[in-house]
């Protein structure tokens, strides 16, 4: 089994949610912003629950957000989930 | 900065700095009467209740609103806790089974004190290093 890793469109979604804020999403979904932050660097991987949550918030499907990608040789391989 | 992350920052310098002392005073003292061994670990412990009650008491205060702890916080604090009771486990084999045989008293509640200040500052840093670096994912 390849090296893979958690990759997400958090930024462009909030983007495109009429530039919701990190602290706004957050507050929805019940974690504070520095771990809004924290998915969005791809430092944290989300709960499941969490990531249903942000999900529905923006109205997508869940792999239209988070996108489980091989990690490409010489990439980033930190954040494995 | 989250409020856990400030209060483990907190932990980190009070233990690091009171231990630091009361080690050096250990240290520097030497074999004493007992009553100076009780009263040399009870100032250390005020000044940890104090400043850390402080610090807690502030960040209380100016953290009223916003999750206290989210499942990130949560994480951080199982993973740094669970490396900090190894420590401890090791510590506490060490004190309780071998030194009997071979220390002192006040040599076997030193190294208790040890045990326990290292698996503290362990735990405390391990969680700012968690949440500055991105350990937790």
């Amino acid at each position: 089994m390849g090296n893979r890793r958690l990759r997400n469109n958090l930024r462009v979604m909030r983007f495109l949610a009429h530039e919701m804020t990190q602290a706004e999403l957050g507050e929805r979904i019940g974690v504070t912003r520095q771990t809004i932050a924290a998915i969005e660097a791809g430092k944290y991987s989300p709960s499941l629950e969490a990531a249903f949550r942000i999900a529905e918030i923006f109205k997508k499907p869940l792999e239209e957000i988070f996108v489980w990608e091989e990690v490409k040789s010489g990439a980033n391989r930190r954040h494995s989930a | 900065m989250p409020i856990k992350e400030q209060f483990a920052r907190v932990w980190l310098v009070t233990m690091v700095l009171t231990y630091a002392a009361y080690f050096a005073a250990v240290v520097y003292v030497g074999e004493t009467t007992a009553w100076n061994q009780i009263v040399m670990f009870a100032v250390t412990t005020i000044v940890q209740v104090i400043v850390i009650g402080t610090a807690s008491a502030i960040m209380a205060v100016r953290h009223k609103r916003g999750p206290a702890a989210d499942e990130r916080d949560q994480i951080i604090d199982q993973r740094a806790t669970r490396v900090a009771y190894l420590l401890l486990i090791c510590g506490m084999i060490l004190v309780g089974c071998l030194m009997p045989f071979n220390n002192n008293g006040w040599t076997i509640f030193h190294a208790a004190v040890l045990s326990i200040a290292v698996a503290e500052i362990v735990r405390h840093g391990l969680m700012v290093a968690m949440y500055r670096r991105g350990w937790d994912g």
